[in-house]
């Protein structure tokens, strides 16, 4: 019987061995791994990138006040970006289902179509559901495009879903049950959170404030942006967005006006990547080696500007 | 002696399910489209594939391409030889560029004259070199649906490539593809046997990649997997429900194609089957067993990718899902049934149905008057106060959480809510039906109230989205208005439903009000051809022919069935030899009367006796063939038109019709112009295609 941080203890300690910067979950609200500066900014331009992390991930809208079994809030997510894509990356992948403790020579391990689209990062890549026994254990994607642009060299993005992976190790039968550490289970440290999180986004969430919120969030982007600020430009927009999801949980935002806010997420998102991409040149994409940054026509400006 | 056999397997990450058929398709017609033109296309092509690897084998190659000789153009002879005979600059330096004495050249008659022209021979090139530069180009040519790019810019291709096996007659045909160079090596499944191995040629390869888990050919696959699961199903006391299109995917996503058999609790056995049986197939792609009296037994079948289950993991796993899964169903149907159709009904305002033409709870409305204009049109009387509450609670299931969850359910949900809150069989037998047919095997709805519902709410949509200007193109059909039309053709046709579709879709326009920003007239002349397409690939289906069909639409439809009734009578009588006669006599008639403005007969100008004995004979059936045309009886309609054919003959033989006076021309022109319309009271005969041979052949 595996425990919820035996599992990430165990994916970090195997990622690491690849190489990848162990990052620290963001501290702001995000809805996926994926909005992590260091996934979403890091994927693009030319510089190589490794880094794995954990990500507590919100979704306002699927928040169960507890009751169900299967459906949270607020999950978490194992996050890995392996940039260029190696060519071994499926190989690694299934190492690492063998490093936390599966032999999959008793298991039905499968790679199914699915792709993944962000229209409110301007991002879309291509991968597969990983079915492990007829579950779905990991989000698998080569990215092909973020902040609407194209990205050249692409990255793999490799999503456990820690919650669902434990609980199908266990064969639990509720989130609430499996152990976060020998003798403390998962409810005991989550339930009463979520109770109160569906409580606060579904029923006392203030509407009126929740739209200034936006609105200040979304001009305090720009203001950031056009300082040259992208890290904090981008934070703003991340804030922006977050607090759409608790509108459209509230059950605040009606189909029409629901286009209209992705979209303003989605054209801070473009602008932040674009911004991003500038700021990173202008360093002379020091993550580059000297042949590479050669190649580019890039020189590097004097780091501790 | 070579055999001629190469064998291509290219290793990839997962290709999608619904890719990989077309894509090797696409591979291998390219490649022998490609060796024919060169005239070494082998005997036989064989295909496979798996999620991993697209294999392709062809065999009875020819060693190489055949010499040929190609003919090269020289200067014209006029310009080959001076005056006196001896060869000039130009022949001489021909001669030289094609390393051939002068006096080798041959003299080739052309158009513009007579040319000195030099054969040169091209020795054809063997299969090998030919393959190596043919399949890498066309690999990376094929047009998957959805395309990738990898690592640091690789592509663009379906998935990442991992290795290429090519070898003709067991030596490797070398070429590159996406950096990775071909070669003879492979691997087995990837988690059962995972090392890799060498082959030696097709048969080694078939024979080394069974005993590593793999079955390349998807029909094979395919047929263990069915044959597998009716045995299982019928072990467990039921049998298999089919699912051909599921089938499929699930042959496409193993490379050994195991059977995975697991169970769910019984308590589940309370939700309807169809959920069961939806939830099942969307979640776990997964196909169901029914029991002797029609319902489900709690069990399911689906692929593992992998012989056995040893430890059962596969098993539990599985089990464990779908028990989570039917839970959130339980769940869904719990609160819909709390909170009842009528409450649900309420939230059909804020549920679009499109931008401009309003909520489902507008269109609610419009169905609700539309299909009592149905229903009137139709004489319909006891089924009125049915189809008013069936078109009440048509759309109410877009609310509920089950058809949230599950779209494919819309309609069915509504209708089983529809049963359990009480309502009569007319009822929620209509709502269950209303998406039908919603493909070709599809029947149409079981009553008239259901096919009511499913006209009234097609040709709202319909008549809407042609208001707004929105009429599909190409391929782009963003609201299925193509599928909408046919099936209200066919729920007419099949329904026997007498309706002026055009009536109908007149209505439907004033119900949207001043929603719409074209007007009725305006709709009509856009819907009038698109239906009548559809009209024509349907009656296509039934066997009828273009021309039958043709005629019949040539002169207007009044409804459905009775064009339906005209287009058969064409298709029984035409082969008959007086028919034909009629037929081509129409053809002439067209012709002559084209231009010509209607007028009455008058009998005083008859002036052959051919002509007066045609009168006679046309008006002692004239009114017959009317008869008949409204008792619907056109195959007699037509055989009594058939019957005039001799004295039309004689009159085309005897008389002239385009005599010098004027009015005896005019009157002449009359009468063809009367028969012609009686003619065309079944279909508009000129239509009808003849086979001249034939014709001439029955004419004598």
């Amino acid at each position: 019987m595996q425990t919820f941080q035996e599992l990430i203890l165990k994916l970090q300690e195997f990622w690491a061995r690849e190489g990848c910067v162990l990052q620290q979950p963001l501290d702001l609200e995000v809805g996926a791994g994926t909005m992590h500066p260091d996934t979403f900014l890091r994927v693009l331009g030319p510089e190589p990138w490794r880094v794995a992390y954990v990500q507590p991930s919100r979704r306002p809208a699927d928040g169960r006040y507890g009751d169900n079994p299967f459906r949270l809030g607020k999950h978490h997510q194992f996050q890995v970006i392996l940039k260029p894509s190696p060519l071994d990356v499926q190989r690694l992948y299934v190492k690492s289902l063998e490093a936390i403790g599966l032999d999959l020579t008793k298991h039905d391990l499968r790679f199914e179509e699915d792709n993944w689209e962000a229209p409110t990062l301007g991002a879309w890549g291509v991968g597969w559901q990983v079915m492990l026994d007829g579950m779905e254990i990991t989000q698998f994607t080569y990215f092909q495009q973020a902040g609407g642009l194209e990205l050249k060299p692409i990255s793999a993005e490799i999503t456990y879903g820690l919650e669902r992976l434990t609980m199908f190790l266990s064969l639990s039968q509720s989130i609430y049950d499996i152990e976060w550490v020998e003798g403390i289970p998962y409810g005991q440290v989550r339930k009463q959170e979520e109770y109160e999180l569906s409580k606060y986004y579904f029923e006392l969430a203030d509407v009126t404030f929740l739209q200034s919120q936006f609105d200040g969030w979304e001009a305090e982007a720009r203001r950031c942006l056009e300082a040259g600020l992208v890290l904090p430009g981008y934070e703003c927009a991340l804030k922006c967005s977050h607090s759409f999801n608790v509108l459209d949980a509230r059950g605040a935002v009606s189909v029409t006006e629901r286009v209209g806010l992705m979209k303003r997420v989605r054209d801070l998102a473009v602008g932040c990547a674009k911004a991003y991409v500038e700021s990173r040149e202008k360093q002379g994409f020091p993550l580059l080696t000297a042949e590479a940054r050669e190649a580019l026509g890039v020189s590097v400006e004097v780091a501790s500007a | 002696m070579p055999k001629g056999e190469y064998l291509l397997e290219v290793r990839s990450e997962e290709i999608p399910a619904r890719m990989l058929e077309p894509g090797v398709k696409e591979l291998a017609t390219r490649v022998f489209e490609e060796l024919m033109a060169r005239g070494i296309g082998p005997r036989e092509v064989e295909t496979g594939y798996t999620p991993r690897r697209l294999v392709m084998i062809l065999s009875g190659l020819p060693e190489r391409e055949a010499d040929r000789e190609e003919q090269v153009m020289g200067p014209p002879v006029r310009a080959a030889f001076a005056a006196d005979g001896a060869p000039t600059p130009a022949l001489l330096g021909f001669a030289k560029r094609t390393g051939l004495e002068p006096d080798q050249l041959a003299r080739v008659k052309t158009d513009k004259g007579e040319y000195l022209a030099a054969t040169k021979k091209i020795e054809g090139r063997a299969t090998r070199e030919v393959l190596g530069e043919i399949v890498p180009r066309v690999l990376a040519g094929i047009s998957w649906a959805k395309m990738m790019r990898w690592g640091s810019g690789e592509g663009p291709w379906v998935r990442p490539v991992h290795g290429v096996v090519s070898l003709l007659d067991g030596e490797i045909v070398p070429f590159d593809l996406f950096g990775i160079a071909a070669g003879a090596e492979t691997e087995g499944h990837p988690t059962l046997s995972p090392e890799p191995f060498r082959v030696a040629d097709v048969a080694d390869y078939k024979r080394l990649l069974a005993e590593r888990n793999v079955e390349v050919r998807p029909a094979e696959r395919r047929r263990v997997l069915h044959d597998t699961m009716r045995s299982r199903a019928e072990a467990l006391g039921g049998t298999l429900v089919d699912d051909p299109a599921l089938l499929d995917k699930l042959t496409a996503i193993c490379e050994i194609p195991g059977v995975m058999e697991g169970r769910f609790g019984d308590a589940f056995l309370e939700l309807p089957a169809e959920v069961l049986s939806t939830s099942l197939r969307d979640h776990q792609s997964a196909l169901t067993v029914a029991d002797a009296e029609g319902g489900l037994l709690p069990c399911f079948l689906t692929v593992m990718d992998r012989p056995d289950d040893p430890a059962g993991r596969a098993r539990s796993g599985n089990e464990w899902v779908v028990a989570a899964r039917l839970a959130d169903a339980r769940f869904f149907y719990g609160e819909d049934r709390k909170a009842g159709l009528a409450h649900r009904a309420e939230q059909l305002q804020r549920l679009n149905f499109q931008e401009k033409l309003g909520s489902y709870a507008i269109k609610t409305e419009r169905i609700v008057a539309l299909s009592a204009f149905l229903c009137d049109q139709l004489g319909l009387k006891a089924e009125r106060l049915h189809a008013a509450e069936a078109a009440r609670l048509l759309k109410v299931d877009l609310a509920t959480e089950m058809v949230k969850e599950f779209t494919s359910l819309q309609g069915v949900m509504g209708g089983i809510y529809a049963r359990e809150e009480g309502h009569s069989e007319d009822v929620w037998q209509a709502v269950y039906d209303q998406y039908l047919p919603a493909s070709a095997d599809d029947p149409i709805p079981r009553g008239k109230v259901g096919q009511i519902m499913g006209l009234a709410d097609r040709m709202d949509t319909l008549v809407g989205i042609f208001g707004l200007g929105l009429i599909p193109t190409g391929s782009k059909d963003p609201f299925g208005l193509r599928r909408a039309a046919q099936a209200v053709v066919r729920i007419a046709l099949e329904g026997g439903l007498p309706l002026d579709l055009e009536a109908v879709a007149t209505e439907a326009a004033r119900l949207y009000g001043d929603r719409l920003t074209r007007s009725a007239e305006k709709i009509l002349d856009d819907l009038r051809p698109f239906l009548y397409d559809r009209i024509r690939y349907i009656l296509g289906l039934e066997g009828f022919a273009y021309d039958e069909i043709e005629a019949g639409l040539a002169v207007g439809v009044a409804n459905l069935p009775d064009l339906r009734a005209r287009v058969d009578a064409l298709h029984k009588v035409r082969e008959e030899a007086a028919f034909l006669s009629v037929v081509l006599a129409a053809k002439r008639i067209a012709n002559i009367v084209k231009d010509a403005a209607e007028q009455p007969i008058d009998e005083s100008l008859f002036v052959e006796p051919a002509e007066k004995d045609l009168a006679a004979a046309f008006e002692g059936l004239r009114a017959e063939v009317e008869e008949a045309a409204s008792a619907g009886d056109y195959e007699r309609c037509l055989r009594l038109i058939a019957g005039l054919a001799p004295v039309l003959d004689r009159f085309f033989v005897e008389v002239l019709v385009m005599a010098e006076d004027e009015n005896v021309r005019r009157n002449r022109l009359a009468l063809l112009q009367a028969i012609g319309k009686t003619a065309s009271r079944t279909a508009k005969l000129s239509e009808v295609v003849v086979d001249k041979a034939e014709a001439r052949a029955k004419a004598g």
